[in-house]
């Protein structure tokens, strides 16, 4: 009776993926506050990637099924098949004018309703934060409109079983150790893991793969249409400025190795740091 | 949802042991000033057990305190901590709600921020309030490269996450005056459970350090930051890095300075071999005194420098350390000349 | 062969020509123009310092400098970016090192005839990113970005793209050269076909600094394509590995490059740089890069590959799409010699037919076998080319080993250097590759360019 009753729930981990413009520092108009998108090759969010990798380490571990979701343009196609390629098994894309310019609430409101659509699951995994929104916020909002447990900055998963997970948590200078009732969410760091490139094959397979791509409409059962994109969103962005006055740099450039260094023990020593 | 019934700007005090957190003093020395600019209160609200600092919340600027103290608060519990904040912003109503942007602040928050069905602006440099009472939130975005200004025009609370290091603690008064307010926590779940707690010993975090000294991919290989150790010792400071060789692990993730890692402030920065990538100057340009070391004269981190070396680390630093020994010694010499003539 | 003093009178007038501020000839500032990359062991000769160094800026003063000191029977040693793998800037008979790193300017990118004019002392790195800018490709890649283009003309300088786009010498389309006594010559231009008399430019590409100083260069270029796709594919045994390259050069695609890489070598780049290869599967690795006009041509391409891999038994496929990726296994293989470098002896650049590799690479580990040395390869495998790093050992085996390793080269029908040249380095083993007449040709030849052998000396052949 009992393996009976295992065979017949399978052990559902989502992953929330989302595409990020490559480029380390991504080039912005100050005048325009436009994103500069020549420089802007576009690719899976680097934290999603160990998110996947630990939802597969977990697969192997369980068995059961990985589903990656994304919201963006239609484009964004290309991180969920880059998400199948690195071994998930199925990808979901929302993708819909009105959930454009959402802000976090908005944002995780969407995946909420869509996690719901799909109905079962035990874990959900993100990655830390995005490079581009860089906020970490969706994550924990997500698990609130669920109403799951979460844990963030997730640096190693100590054991997991069917109804409960055990992690250590990052801190400041040191760490946690939870037990979280499944099912859950956990937003994981970089250093959990070290993804593995995919395989070519694998990738080759995905590049032809089928993409679900859900609408508003598709949601629009489950959740309110109002709370999606931009009309969900609390926050504005009213200005996009420059960073920073630059500041009046005395520079060194002449003489040799050993006169820079007398000069520049000269000034900490002016500044009182010796 | 009318927002004229919201009043004041409420801060969240994170504790740790029973000791306040500083980041909580920023946000009390900003909550104040726009508490003052819109002539209303400033609230503070402490979770924990056997806390014992509330006094000092209130000399550092807060008029009321609202304490839970339970023993299930000693830990941060996100569920218990959730459940405490939201039900008194519901029953209080402040304008604005402000949290530390800490590895706490930011999983409390969203979640806090989702459940009040308000926007919440992660990881604020900068704060100001209008007459309304609106309150003006600006970030780095794209890595730092732009500062966004981002309001929240009609949900309340105003929620905002502010980094450690970029406000002015708020002054002690001793002499000021305010009431502190005992709640009963109200905690039934038991979804999340705290095992254990450990902080690591020896090195204190870079963000306390008043000197850093910083390596990034001007170094060749991982061993070469023995050289920027070196130095660091010498100055008795700690020792920092760019984002790439953090990456490569080259060093724990703790000495990562940047908008991604760790926003400093020290008295003194100085950065070898980092060319300023915008992350990492958003995490650095506060320090009161920056030198930069970089053979490149074009590197963006000199535009953010006082002092600007062009010269390779691997020539400047042995000269530097070699140069600071050998005053040292010559120090050491005058003193002992000198006592010995006493 | 006589020289004349570097004297004060001389230091004077070199100052004359190119202003005070770029003349040299204080011993600390002089130390990092002595030499070059090569492996401190292997350089049997002492490396001198120069008298001076001297940093022009206009192709004038190079003529100046170099007719003065053809009066004064002065040695020149021109310098690029210092990369060199075979001690062809170190200035044996001191006298004036002739530093290019003044005349960097990228003077022109041709839209219409695809062309880039330079200085010849423009650093590889930053051309790339010139011509990357306005949508152009310059192929040839020999590793260190900090090589300079006039350098790597001079040593026709290959590296892993070589498979597919050939050598330096197929994108130069023009120099200006000055010669030993002075004159300047302007040698081919932006041309594809030019069939008018002896191609002397072709002469002065490779001969290591002894017939010329190149100051300018024209350099073609190709319309920059997708982003290229490295696959690294580990295989159980090198065979399998050598024998997937072969298949892969006959199969109708050819990779951008590809690259074969032993366990060892790989773990020591690693432990140096504080990275990590993508698999620990596999005693060797393939590194294979694939280019195409879009995603869809480069996927197909690599299918065709990835067949090839799997029926040579490859372990699996593993495919580098992202920068950050790419960046790391790039970084991993191309600091493998620095990483070995402390431990080494010396660094063979043996290259033999392609198809002869496999049982080369065999030969390379009886010989290690036999004098119980560790030599860990990596090679340009589509160009035959294999790099066998020596690790310390004493004088008579290594002697011992490189004579083995170099007749057996020959005997394949190879070549005791397919890339980083005689300089001073191979000097006494020239004649393993070529004959006596050949050598007595290039004697002559560098006799009439350079009357009074004062241009390099002591490279290539002795002085």
């Amino acid at each position: 009776m009992g393996h009976g009753a295992k065979d017949e729930k399978e052990f559902n981990v989502i992953v929330l993926v989302k595409q990020v413009p490559e480029a380390e520092d991504v080039r912005i108009d100050p005048d325009t506050g436009r994103l500069d998108r020549s420089s802007a090759e576009a690719v899976t969010n680097p934290f999603d990637l160990n998110a996947i990798e630990v939802a597969n380490r977990i697969k192997e571990r369980l068995g059961g099924k990985v589903t990656c979701i994304s919201m963006g343009p239609l484009r964004a196609d290309s991180t969920l098949r880059d998400s199948l390629a690195r071994g998930c098994d199925r990808g979901i894309l929302l993708s819909d004018k009105k959930f454009g310019g959402a802000d976090t609430l908005a944002t995780s409101y969407t995946l909420s309703c869509a996690i719901k659509k799909i109905g079962s699951f035990d874990l959900i995994v993100c990655g830390e934060k995005t490079t581009d929104g860089d906020t970490g916020q969706v994550g924990p909002e997500v698990a609130e409109q669920l109403d799951i447990p979460h844990a963030c900055f997730v640096e190693e998963i100590k054991a997991i079983t069917e109804s409960s997970l055990v992690v250590r948590r990052k801190t400041e200078n040191g760490y946690m150790i939870l037990e979280l009732k499944l099912p859950a969410l956990i937003s994981v760091t970089k250093d959990i893991n070290e993804p593995p490139l995919p395989l070519l094959k694998n990738k080759i397979k995905a590049r032809k793969a089928e993409i679900e791509t859900w609408s508003a409409s598709d949601l629009s059962e489950i959740g309110d249409v109002e709370r999606f994109g931009l009309t969900g969103s609390p926050t504005r962005v009213v200005n996009v400025g420059s960073p920073h006055v630059e500041k009046e740099t005395m520079m060194i450039e002449g003489g040799s190795s050993r006169e820079k260094a007398k000069k520049l023990v000269d000034i900490l020593e002016d500044l009182g740091f010796l | 949802m009318s927002s004229s019934e919201y009043e004041g700007v409420m801060v969240f005090a994170q504790q740790k042991d029973g000791k306040v957190h500083p980041v909580t003093y920023e946000l009390l020395g900003k909550g104040r000033e726009m508490a003052d600019k819109i002539g209303e209160s400033l609230f503070c609200v402490l979770l924990g057990s056997g806390m014992e600092e509330v006094d000092e919340l209130i000399y550092h600027g807060a008029d009321r305190v609202f304490l839970y103290d339970d023993p299930s608060l000693q830990e941060f519990n996100v569920l218990h901590y959730k459940k405490c904040i939201v039900d008194l912003v519901e029953e209080e109503k402040p304008k604005i709600f402000l949290l530390g942007a800490t590895t706490i602040g930011r999983s409390l928050g969203p979640r806090v921020a989702a459940a009040l069905r308000t926007g919440l602006t992660a990881d604020c440099t900068s704060l100001d309030v209008d007459e309304e009472g609106n309150l003006i939130q600006i970030r780095p975005a794209f890595s730092g490269s732009v500062m966004a200004t981002i309001k929240t025009p009609k949900s309340r609370p105003q929620m905002a996450t502010v980094r450690y290091r970029v406000m002015e603690e708020a002054k002690r008064d001793t002499s000021r005056r305010g009431e502190a307010i005992k709640k009963r926590a109200r905690i039934e779940d038991t979804r999340i459970r705290v095992l254990e707690r450990k902080e690591f010993e020896g090195e204190g975090s870079i963000v306390d350090a008043d000197i850093i000294v910083s390596g990034g991919r001007g170094l060749k290989k991982a061993e070469d930051l023995r050289i920027i150790r070196e130095v660091a010792d010498l100055l008795k400071g700690a020792v920092g890095a760019s984002r790439p060789i953090v990456d490569d692990r080259w060093i724990g993730r703790q000495h990562q300075v940047g908008l991604s890692g760790n926003t400093v402030r020290p008295k003194l920065y100085i950065a070898c071999g980092i060319s300023g990538s915008v992350q990492h100057l958003a995490g650095m340009r506060n320090s009161n005194f920056i030198i930069a070391i970089n053979k490149d004269p074009s590197a963006p981190i000199f535009k953010e420098a006082h002092y600007g070396f062009v010269e390779d680390l691997y020539e400047l630093l042995p000269e530097l350390i070699a140069e600071i020994k050998r005053r040292r010694g010559m120090k050491t010499a005058c003193i002992t000349e000198r006592s010995m003539r006493i | 062969m006589y020289y004349g003093k570097v004297d004060e009178n001389l230091i004077k007038e070199l100052k004359n020509i190119c202003g005070s501020k770029y003349v040299i000839t204080d011993k600390d500032q002089m130390l990092g123009y002595r030499t070059d990359e090569t492996i401190e062991a292997e350089k049997m000769l002492r490396v001198p310092f120069p008298d001076a160094v001297v940093k022009p800026r206009f192709v004038e003063e190079i003529s100046e400098v170099l007719k003065l000191s053809n009066k004064k029977r002065i040695p020149v040693t021109p310098r690029g970016g210092g990369t060199g793998l075979s001690g062809g800037v170190i200035p044996v008979y001191g006298g004036i090192v002739l530093s290019m790193e003044n005349m960097n300017k990228i003077i022109e990118i041709d839209k219409e005839n695809l062309m880039v004019v330079l200085e010849a002392g423009v650093a590889l790195g930053d051309l790339y990113k010139a011509v990357e800018r306005e949508g152009f490709f310059f192929p040839p890649h020999p590793g260190d970005e900090g090589a300079q283009i006039g350098g790597a003309i001079a040593t026709n300088a290959g590296g892993a793209r070589t498979v597919k786009y050939g050598t330096m010498r197929s994108f130069v389309k023009g120099i200006e050269v000055v010669l030993p006594t002075g004159e300047v010559l302007n040698l081919g231009g932006k041309l594809l076909k030019n069939n008018t008399g002896y191609a002397l430019m072709h002469l002065i590409i490779g001969s290591e600094g002894t017939l010329g100083v190149i100051t300018k260069a024209t350099l073609k270029l190709l319309p920059s394509s997708a982003a290229p796709m490295i696959l690294v594919v580990p295989y159980s045994n090198r065979h399998d590995a050598i024998k997937t390259v072969l298949e892969i050069l006959r199969g109708g695609v050819i990779p951008l490059g590809i690259e074969y890489m032993e366990r060892e070598a790989m773990e020591r780049s690693e432990e140096y740089l504080g990275r990590k290869w993508p698999t620990e599967k596999g005693e060797g690795c393939l590194m294979v890069m694939i280019t195409g006009k879009d995603e869809d041509e480069i996927f197909s391409r690599s299918e065709c590959i990835m067949r090839i891999c799997e029926a040579n038994k490859a372990l699996d496929i593993f495919m580098a799409e992202q920068k950050r990726d790419q960046e790391n296994v790039m970084e991993i293989r191309s600091k493998m010699y620095e990483a070995l470098k402390g431990d080494m002896m010396a660094l063979f650049d043996i290259t033999v037919p392609p198809g002869r590799m496999g049982k080369f690479m065999k030969k390379v580990e009886e010989v290690s076998e036999k004098y119980g040395v560790s030599m860990s390869t990596y090679g340009h495998a589509g160009d035959g080319n294999v790099h066998v790093h020596l690790m310390k050992t004493d004088v008579k085996k290594y002697e011992k080993i490189k004579e083995e390793l170099y007749e057996e080269g020959s005997r394949m029908g190879g070549v005791i250097s397919g890339e980083h040249g005689i300089g001073l380095l191979r000097i006494g083993d020239l004649h393993i590759s070529r004959d006596r007449k050949e050598i007595e040709l290039m004697k002559k030849i560098k006799k009439v360019f350079d009357p009074n052998g004062i241009l390099n000396p002591g490279k290539i052949f002795p002085a």
